[in-house]
Parts: C-alpha cells; structure tokens; sequence
C-alpha cells in the first residue's frame, strides 16, 4: 500500500465526477424540487385566501342576512301600525257616520213629529170646529171660521 | 475460495488479497508486470482500486442522472423518491453546517461524496474471494498470467489509501482555494500565523495552525482508509477459516461472516456519512471570515 500516481488519478476522478455532479446532476433535481415546493407553498397560499374569502363572505352573507332580518321586522311593524291606524280611523269613521245617521234619523223623526203635531194640530182644529159649527150651527161664517182656526192653531 | 487456497499459507493468502494490480512505469517502459513492482517509482497506477472507483462514480452519475428526465413536479415516484431524499438529506446538512456563506459548489460535491463512498464502501459487501478469483480465472484464460494466484486484485478502492487520499487531496486544494478566494492571500496567511499566540509568536503559529491545516486532509483520508482496511481485514480473516479443511470452522466462519457483514453495513454508511460532513465542515471553515 504505498502511495503512488493512483493518488493523482483518484484526484482527477473526484474532480471530474464532482464537476458532472454539479452542472448535470444537481441543477435540474434541484430546480424540480424547488419548483414542487413553490406550488405546494402556492397552493396552501390558494388554500388559505379561499379560507379567507370563504369566511369573508360568510361574513357578508350573515351581515344581510341581519340587515334583511331588521328590514323585515321593520317593514312588518310599519304594516301592523300602518293596519292598527286603518283600522282606528275606519273605527272613528264609522262612529261618525254612524253619529251622523243616528242624528240625521232623529232629525226626520223630530220633524216628521214636528209634520204629524202639526198636521194632527191642523186635524184637531177642523174637528173642533166643525164639531163646534156643528154646535153652534151656521152661526160662523167663513170668515169667522178660518179666524178661529188660526186661533186654535196658534194655541194648541 | 478452493482455487485461492491449495499450497498457498495463511500468510501468503491474506497477502494476496491485500495486493493491487499495479500498472506503472519502471525503467524498460510501462508494464503491468507484478514482478516488476518494485522498480516502478511514483508512476504506477492501482488499475483495480481506480477502476472500481471510475465504475462506482459512472454508476453515482448514472443512477442519478437517468431519473433526471423523468423528473415531475407531482408527487415523486421510484427512483425520483430515491435521488430526491439524498438530496434533500444532503442539502439539509450542507445548509445546517453553512450558515452564512453560500456556495453552489458544496452541496453537489457533498452528494458526490457521499453515494460514490457509500458505493465504494459496499464493494466490501461483495465476499472477498469472489471478484478476485474471477479476475484471476480470466487473466489465466485470456494468457495474461501463467497461473491465476499470480493475478491480483483488490476490489474495495477505500481499502486503498491512494483512493482516499486522493479524494482528500482534492478537499484540500478546495479548502485552500476557498480560503484565499474568501480571506484574501493576506487573510488565509494571517490566519495561519497570528493565531493563536499573536504576532510575536509568527513561528510557533505557523507550526500550530500548519499542523491543523494538514491535519485536516490527512485525518479525513486515513480515517476512511482505516474503517474500510480494518473491515475488510476482518472479512479476509474470516473467509481464511473456510480454507481449513475443518467443517465446523467453515460453518463458524459463515456465521460470522454473516454477522460482520451485517455489522459492517453501518460502518459503510457511518463512514461515507463522515467523509461528507468533513467535507462541508472543512469547506465551510475556509469560508469563514470573523476572527477567532
């Protein structure tokens, strides 16, 4: 085992192997593995900004969802107040009509009493007179009649 | 197994075993001649060690670069699992080691390191009779050598100093360069010689910080060398117990072969583990730039 040239060629060797190693071997392994790890890295990067958006938009949705909810509630309050107001004013309304009516009737009632009185004055007064003539004979003449019936009229 | 053992002694087997097929120049020329070793100076080659090594390293880049068509960006599959969790383990430690300085170079020299060791560590896995034996049949067959005992070869290549040194000669030029490019020729020489007595003791700094520096490369080498010699040391010894003509140390010797392989798995995978983390360690200090 003494040292001789197989040192130098050895030496040789390595540096040729290195040298293949290191322009033809390396580089493409290498720039594979690195371009693998890029996508993974892009990928879990993809991943995450889907996670985001995801919850981005969950986040929306829940927002109108909450706004549509207190439109609704609005709207629904604003209805039954809108309701409850119809219903209060066709109330006061019918009251008033019916207070009209109810005055109007007692009115004709009263002046269909005020017509029957008078009408029933009128009666009275012929009867009486007539009876009265019938009395008294032809003792009052026309004129003398209709003065006592204006008489009566005005006192009864 | 029964054609390494015949007349051969114990010694001259385990002694076969630990013998390169050496090719190197000796003063008539080239030659793979083993009897002419010993006249080869510096210029002799392990063609074995380095063969396994160039093969090893042309399956690391094979395997790895063959899933890289195939590749998507879905969800991984197959091979890409495979090649996708070295990577990812490498670069988790090149990035936990270097924090602050960046440099594209560490982590592909890292994954090198680490699969091309791993693998040439497992060469230690194969039983160690096996590839020898039939490099011998063939260099018999094919006329190189007169008998097969006379054809050696030693299949683990990190069993062989040369191989690991020279790996970790590489780190150490890469250390150095790194550490001028970053600090500046000034920095990387103050670093050496004001630490950590101050300036008035420049010498006694070199000597200290000259013997860390070379510590480095050395330790991460011979310790490499040293796992995988010692465990295939273990895995001749036993495999010496089958050439006994006894049964029942034959039978011993599978058991324990069985466990030591099992065993040694782990120190196949510790010790690529460890050259790598070395590695990025040692770069990772030449890129750094605060004083200490």
């Amino acid at each position: 085992m003494n040292i001789n040239a197989t040192l130098l060629g050895q030496t040789l060797a390595f540096v040729i192997f290195v040298a293949i190693c290191w322009k033809y071997v390396w580089p493409p392994i290498i720039a594979i593995m690195e371009e693998r790890e890029k996508r993974i890295a892009d990928g879990l990067e993809a991943a995450k900004k889907a996670d985001d958006s995801l919850e981005e938009a969950q986040l929306a949705f829940d927002q109108e969802m909450n706004k549509a909810k207190a439109e609704a509630a609005e709207i629904l309050e604003k209805a039954n107040s809108r309701a409850s107001q119809i219903v209060n004013d066709a109330t006061e309304k019918a009251e008033v009509e019916a207070e009209k009516i109810l005055s109007s009737a007692s009115k004709t009632i009263e002046n269909d009493v005020n017509k029957a009185k008078e009408e029933l004055r009128q009666k009275m007064s012929e009867l009486i007179i007539d009876t009265s003539e019938k009395i008294l004979g032809d003792e009052i003449g026309p004129e003398k009649h209709q003065e006592l019936l204006k008489k009566a009229a005005a006192e009864l | 197994m029964a054609s390494a053992s015949g007349e051969q002694t114990s010694a001259e087997y385990i002694q076969h075993h630990l013998t390169n097929l050496v090719c190197g120049k000796t003063p008539d020329g080239w030659t793979c001649d083993h009897n002419a070793v010993d006249q080869m100076g510096f210029w002799a080659f392990h063609v074995d060690s380095l063969g396994w090594s160039i093969f090893l390293g042309l399956v690391f880049v094979g395997l790895f670069r063959l899933g890289v068509p195939k590749l998507s960006t879905e969800a991984p599959s197959g091979i890409q699992n495979f090649i996708e969790m070295c990577i990812e383990f490498v670069n988790d430690n090149v990035q936990s080691i270097f924090t602050s300085a960046k440099n594209n170079l560490i982590g592909p020299m890292a994954l090198t390191v680490l699969v091309w060791v791993f693998l040439m560590n497992l060469m230690d896995l194969v039983p160690v009779d096996y590839l020898p034996t039939l490099a011998g049949q063939v260099a018999e067959a094919t006329g190189m050598v007169e008998n097969s005992k006379d054809a050696y070869f030693k299949v683990v290549p990190t069993t062989d100093p040369n191989i690991t040194l020279g790996m970790a000669l590489a780190v150490f030029v890469l250390i150095i360069f790194y550490s001028i490019k970053i600090k500046g020729l000034k920095g990387f020489l103050a670093e050496l010689t004001l630490h950590p007595f101050g300036k008035w003791m420049m010498p006694v700094n070199l000597v200290l910080e000259g013997v860390n520096l070379i510590a480095k490369p050395i330790s991460l080498g011979l310790r490499l060398f040293g796992n995988l010699y010692a465990g295939e040391m273990i895995f001749i010894l036993i495999a010496l117990m089958l050439t006994f003509s006894s049964i029942s140390i034959g039978l011993l010797g599978v058991g324990l072969h069985l466990i030591w392989a099992l065993f040694h798995i782990l120190i196949l995978a510790l010790q690529a583990f460890i050259f790598m983390v070395l590695t990025i360690v040692y770069l990772a200090m030449a890129h750094e730039t605060e004083d200490h």
